[in-house]
């Protein structure tokens, strides 16, 4: 039994895992606000909708030791987890809107979320999932939307810094887990941002009356004066989605936006890539693999098109996660696209350290394909090639390393200024370092310029 | 629904209150925008409800006068 170190805000109930599954344990309030979802069929009629994660009540074994009897919830498991600081533009917006579309529903139902955290959000391949069973409860009349100020930081902010200013809000909300503060948005935004509606009235006076009112007054009196409605809720969360829906992506021209289709391959050179990681999956039967340096997805594509289960892309461009996101939902696969720089990857964090999870520790993957990728780290971020090999293999017991040597234009290029200063980035050392760490199962020529495809097994 | 954001619009510009400083309560801003939000669109509500009351009266006025002047012209 495993406890989950990044569940314990909430005292009804704690997540731990148990044989391979995700499982909750109620306190007797988490069990009175079960019963409530129980007894009025919210739990049903919410898994039904593909809003809430499939749960049920665990059948106990024995082998967990549930001395004080506890009711215990089982989980359906997701993937891969992960955080809003990894997550484009548009996987935010769709989260954002999916949080909407199930508090509108619940309140159809008569109960409502108690907060508003986008970590309660979970991506199932393209699609998003509610995870936090315990977030619902019963709504009463008259009582207030208490996640608002969440949802503006989790949810709002983020979306309005990139699409009003073009500022990608992922390493902003990886420094602060708990969002984009409204008063840190507010003074960003200049008077005409503030013409819209909903951003003056969430933001800007949101952030005035925060500091207007900061005293240690009760709000007791506010609350029980009844000023909310459900009409009136229901109309500020439609209000939000109208604004949502039709914010769009500010973007600004990355490095490797158009990599996919403007690189240095031939199309026969790009054939022979394909069918390596086509024979590589197909040969394996892999659950999980990691696409490092994903850009908009093609091998993910062709992974999952052979057979594997299911494929969590990692990029540094922000640009081609977002394009990749939209693809995988047009096409309606198992890919998750997550912004990711691998120089300095998600770390453990939050409180205790433990919070939220590293890259590292979260990575349980079968396989990693890692094309046109090393080059990235060990040329571009000055990182020893033995560092970068020991750390790719580390990642997962299978995999595809593309070795891109000296002479590739795409290397030349990236040395024009820095000069030749790696002496050590040769074929034969990147051979004999990765043949120290792994097997060397296969060795495929891939381009003229010498490009070559290994795969690995530990 | 655009004269409700409207008229929001405007009275916030109005009762805005200026600086102050003090203890931090996370929640408090959002919970006063909140009524406040709920307050202005219950009134606009009641408004428009009673808007609505005294058009139907002045239309009725005016719809008598007309039968009127109908009346007396096929006396006519």
């Amino acid at each position: 039994m495993i406890e989950e170190t990044g569940s314990f805000r909430d005292p009804a109930g704690k997540i731990f895992y148990h044989k391979n599954k995700v499982l909750r344990k109620l306190s007797e309030s988490g069990k009175e606000r079960f019963d409530f979802l129980i007894k009025e069929e919210i739990l049903n009629k919410s898994i039904e909708k593909k809003f809430l994660i499939k749960t049920k009540i665990f059948e106990d074994d024995d082998s967990l030791k549930n001395k004080d009897n506890n009711l215990i919830l089982e989980h359906e498991c997701v993937p891969y987890v992960s955080y809003p600081y990894e997550w484009s533009f548009n996987q935010l917006k769709d989260a954002a809107l999916f949080h909407l579309d199930f508090n509108l529903f619940l309140l159809n139902l008569g109960a409502t979320l108690i907060d508003a955290s986008a970590y309660n959000i979970q991506f199932k391949g393209n699609k998003p999932i509610f995870i936090d069973v315990l977030s619902i409860t019963k709504y009463d009349e008259g009582g207030p939307w208490l996640g608002h100020k969440q949802f503006c930081e989790n949810f709002l902010n983020p979306l309005i810094l990139k699409s009003k200013k073009g500022i990608k809000f992922n390493n902003w909300f990886k420094g602060n887990l708990e969002g984009i503060e409204t008063d840190e948005l507010d003074k960003l935004l200049n008077f005409f941002d503030k013409f819209s509606y909903n951003i003056f009235v969430h933001v800007h006076i949101l952030n005035k009356l925060d500091h207007k009112f900061k005293s240690k007054k009760s709000l007791k009196p506010i609350k029980q004066k009844s000023f909310f409605s459900k009409k009136s809720l229901i109309s500020i969360l439609n209000q939000l989605r109208n604004f949502i829906s039709n914010l769009k992506d500010n973007k600004s021209i990355t490095t490797w936006d158009d990599y996919s289709s403007n690189n240095s391959y031939s199309k026969d050179e790009e054939k022979l890539k394909e069918d390596i990681v086509i024979n590589f999956v197909k040969k394996n039967e892999f659950k999980l693999i990691a696409d490092l340096g994903c850009n908009d997805g093609v091998y993910s594509h062709l992974a999952l098109n052979n057979g594997c289960k299911s494929a969590i892309g990692f990029d540094f461009d922000i640009n081609a996660i977002d394009r990749a996101f939209l693809k995988s939902k047009n096409e309606q696969i198992n890919f998750l696209p997550l912004y990711f720089d691998a120089s300095n990857p998600s770390t453990n964090s939050g409180w205790n350290e433990k919070e939220r999870k590293s890259f590292k520790d979260r990575a349980k993957f079968d396989a990693i394909i890692a094309l046109a990728f090393e080059h990235h780290l060990s040329i571009a971020k000055n990182i020893p090639l033995d560092q970068v090999i020991s750390w790719l293999v580390s990642l997962a017991p299978n995999g595809l390393i593309e070795f891109v040597p000296k002479d590739d234009i795409t290397i030349k290029k990236m040395l024009e200024l820095k000069g030749n200063i790696f002496p050590n980035y040769n074929q034969e050392n990147f051979e004999k370092i990765l043949s120290k760490k792994s097997k060397i199962l296969a060795k495929n020529l891939v381009s003229q310029s010498g490009r070559t495809i290994y795969e690995f097994k530990i | 629904m655009n004269k409700v954001k409207i008229l929001t619009y405007l009275l916030f510009l109005i009762i805005m209150p200026s600086k102050a400083f003090a203890y931090l309560d996370p929640g408090t801003g959002s919970i006063i925008l909140q009524a406040i939000l709920g307050f202005i669109a219950a009134s606009i509500a009641t408004i428009s409800i009673y808007w609505t009351k005294f058009k139907i009266i002045i239309c009725k006025i005016l719809n008598k006068k007309k039968d009127r002047k109908d009346i007396k012209k096929s006396d006519d």
